[in-house]
């Protein structure tokens, strides 16, 4: 690590790259992320403190009208409730793509990767197809007896965090499987020969050593959900706005670019403070895989 | 579960270990081929081999890893044969240390301890006690991270006598590590076998190790045993051509043999004869046939020395090397012959490309049927 302060790129055989090299491959991707990243989050928040003129009276109407603190509170809570079933369900396929090989590992990792190939948008009108009065979950419970009212499913903060979770989920099943696909298997045997029964094996060993992966998982989906727009304006109640929605209702009905740059300010402030927190704990370098 | 292990102050003495008529195939693959082999209660044995000779498949089935196609294996009165890994108590140190990278020294240490149930401050006092034992008293706070590769090897060690299994098994445990630090930790290891009393099974390519490490050696080669005996009788007596080859250097020259009576005539490519005692033929001669004469370059002296048997090489290079001098020759049928004289030799005569005069003493002469590739 110590000799890797000037240029952490090489080649293929061990020699460093020159620093004209370096910028040659990062340049293209850094102009990108400059123009279509930073340039327009900065005019959005130069936006929020400086229109009409220098003031905090957007940030203040955020957090004033309680409607709108709802939205944001309501944002972070759904994106939680997906992380954490992303993480439920998502567990048990990556631990059960790290065990298995040959043709039936090759099927779960195409199930888990084949949604990705497909928009958000199929999936999320796949979802609102199901959840529809006379959609196949409500014949379904009808015809088991569970209810004999079709249930409203469409438009409800429910709908949202099941199809969010769908939508999220290989992003999180993908660097779980990755962590654990990392362990050696000679820890495993170490724990058995120590004694350990496959049980505590999991919990001792191979859960805490996932970890990483989970965070890495986590991570990720929070903040892909926080800014989730589709799903949310699709599935979503009107009256149960989550942050995306609000934001393009202000800027494309009321047109209010101010307070819609105000609520990115709030969000990206979450988003940074999450990061942070993160980063302290949980070092980056290791959630990229570096080895220490 | 709960594993006994003995109580505190009691020596743990190590197992008697018998693998009958073991054999493990990997679909078409025959791993390890009706092995038979005894290891009696706190004796070091060393399982030597060329790579996928079947070494590791032999461990790992004492290990519990992976189950035999057939035979059985018991350790002291239990037959373990087909015991679960975490239910058979036995000690184990891989080649790559395997020391949990989220748990501190200590902790690793304990964690056989842990369990088994055995109380908290009970399991850390055990714990730095092992770690005292492999002289690492005091590195319990830090993690394995932060060792050195033999550090975390003795940790290991640690971590594998805590519970005082009675057989402690090892696959290439010093590979890892550079030459030194390999030889000090063959010391130590040796030591802790002596201490404990603990039945050893040490799986190395390594043969010098094997041979000063072990005090018995079994020699593999496609999934079966060659031989299996004590360091000095492998190499001064190996069983068959193949360990003869295998152990050390060794001459081979491609001959005709005749045994008759007490005698053996063996006729040497130069078209010389020899009458060598029955007791060189290692394995029983019939009749007349081809046979391989083995001799150790050690043994070859430089001159007539009129104990033995003179022949003469053409000296192609001699290499000093301090101690002793390797000479590098060939005979008129320009079969390679390796010869090592001692520092003080004279080795003015030795110019290259000119023939120096050897002797064989009589004793020094191995006989195996077959022929040297
Ligand atoms: N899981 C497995 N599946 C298929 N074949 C295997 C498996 N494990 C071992 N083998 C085969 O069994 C044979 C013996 O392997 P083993 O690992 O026991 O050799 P080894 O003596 O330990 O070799 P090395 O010195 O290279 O470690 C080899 O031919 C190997 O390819
Ligand atoms: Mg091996």
């Amino acid at each position: 690590m110590t000799t890797a302060t000037r240029s952490r790129f090489w080649h293929s055989d061990g020699r460093r790259l020159s620093g004209l090299a370096t910028l040659l491959l990062l340049l293209p991707f850094f102009a990108i992320i400059a123009f279509v990243f930073i340039y327009p989050l900065a005019q959005l928040l130069f936006i929020s403190f400086f229109e009409p003129k220098p003031t905090l009276d957007n940030y203040a109407r955020v957090v004033a009208n309680p409607v709108y603190t709802r939205v944001l509170l309501r944002t972070l809570w759904t994106a939680m409730l997906v992380t954490g079933l992303s993480v439920i369900l998502g567990f048990p396929v990556a631990y059960y793509m790290s065990r298995v090989r040959g043709a039936l590992a090759a099927l779960v990792g195409v199930c888990v990767i084949l949604p990705l190939w497909s928009s958000v948008l199929v999936r999320t009108a796949a979802w609102s197809f199901l959840f529809q009065r006379e959609g196949l979950i409500n014949s379904a419970l009808m015809a088991v007896g569970v209810t004999s009212e079709p249930i409203k499913l469409l438009y409800t903060q429910g709908a949202v965090v099941i199809a969010m979770t769908h939508v999220l989920l290989p992003f999180m099943i993908l660097p779980i499987y990755g962590t654990l696909r990392s362990i050696p298997n000679d820890y495993m045997r170490a724990a058995a020969v120590l004694g350990a029964t496959r049980l505590r094996t999991f919990t001792e060993v191979i859960l805490p050593l996932s970890m990483s992966g989970v965070a890495s998982g986590s991570l990720l989906v929070f903040l892909t959900a926080l800014g989730f727009f589709i799903t949310p304006a699709l599935l979503g109640s009107p009256q149960e706005l989550m942050v995306a929605t609000l934001v393009s209702q202000q800027i494309r009905e009321v047109l209010d670019w101010p307070f819609a740059s105000a609520l990115v300010g709030v969000l990206t402030l979450f988003v940074t403070l999450l990061a942070l927190i993160f980063s302290k704990t949980l070092r980056f370098d290791r959630l990229m895989g570096a080895q220490t | 579960m709960n594993v006994n292990y003995p109580s505190d102050k009691v020596q743990a003495a190590g197992a008697a270990v018998r693998i009958r008529r073991l054999e493990k195939r990997f679909q078409s693959v025959i791993a390890v081929d009706g092995v038979d082999i005894d290891v009696s209660a706190g004796e070091f044995l060393a399982l030597l081999g060329p790579s996928g000779s079947g070494k590791t498949t032999i461990l790992m089935s004492v290990a519990g890893f992976e189950f035999p196609t057939s035979g059985s294996i018991s350790v002291g009165t239990e037959d373990l044969t087909y015991v679960p890994a975490n239910k058979r108590n036995l000690g184990m140190v891989f080649q790559n240390y395997t020391l949990f990278p989220h748990m501190s020294v200590l902790d690793n240490v304990a964690f056989p301890l842990k369990m088994r149930g055995v109380p908290k401050a009970e399991r850390y006092a055990r714990a730095e006690e092992a770690l005292a034992t492999v002289r690492l008293a005091g590195y319990g706070s830090r993690h394995p991270n932060q060792l050195s590769g033999g550090q975390q090897q003795r940790v290991a060690l640690a971590r594998a006598i805590v519970y005082r299994p009675r057989v402690l098994l090892m696959d290439e445990p010093l590979s890892a590590l550079d030459k030194n630090l390999r030889e000090e930790m063959q010391l130590e290891i040796k030591r802790l076998h002596a201490e404990l009393g603990i039945t050893v099974i040490f799986v190395t390519h390594d043969q010098s190790e094997a041979l000063t490490m072990a005090d018995r050696v079994a020699v593999l080669k496609d999934g079966r045993i060659q031989q299996i005996g004590p360091s000095r009788e492998l190499y001064e007596r190996p069983a068959n051509l193949f360990t003869a080859g295998f152990i050390g250097e060794m001459n081979f020259i491609n001959v005709t043999a005749e045994g008759s009576g007490g005698n053996i005539s063996v006729l040497l490519p130069s078209g010389e004869r020899w009458q060598l005692p029955a007791s060189a033929a290692v394995e029983p001669l019939t009749g007349c046939q081809k046979a391989v004469l083995a001799v150790r370059p050690e043994r070859l002296q430089l001159g007539d020395a009129h104990n033995g048997f003179t022949f003469r090489v053409k000296v192609d290079d001699v290499v000093y090397a301090g101690s002793a001098s390797l000479l590098i020759g060939t005979l008129p049928d320009s079969t390679e012959i390796r010869a090592r004289l001692p520092g003080a030799s004279d080795l003015s005569a030795l110019a290259l490309g000119s023939t120096a005069v050897f002797t064989i003493p009589k004793e020094a002469i191995l006989l195996y049927p077959g022929a040297a590739q």
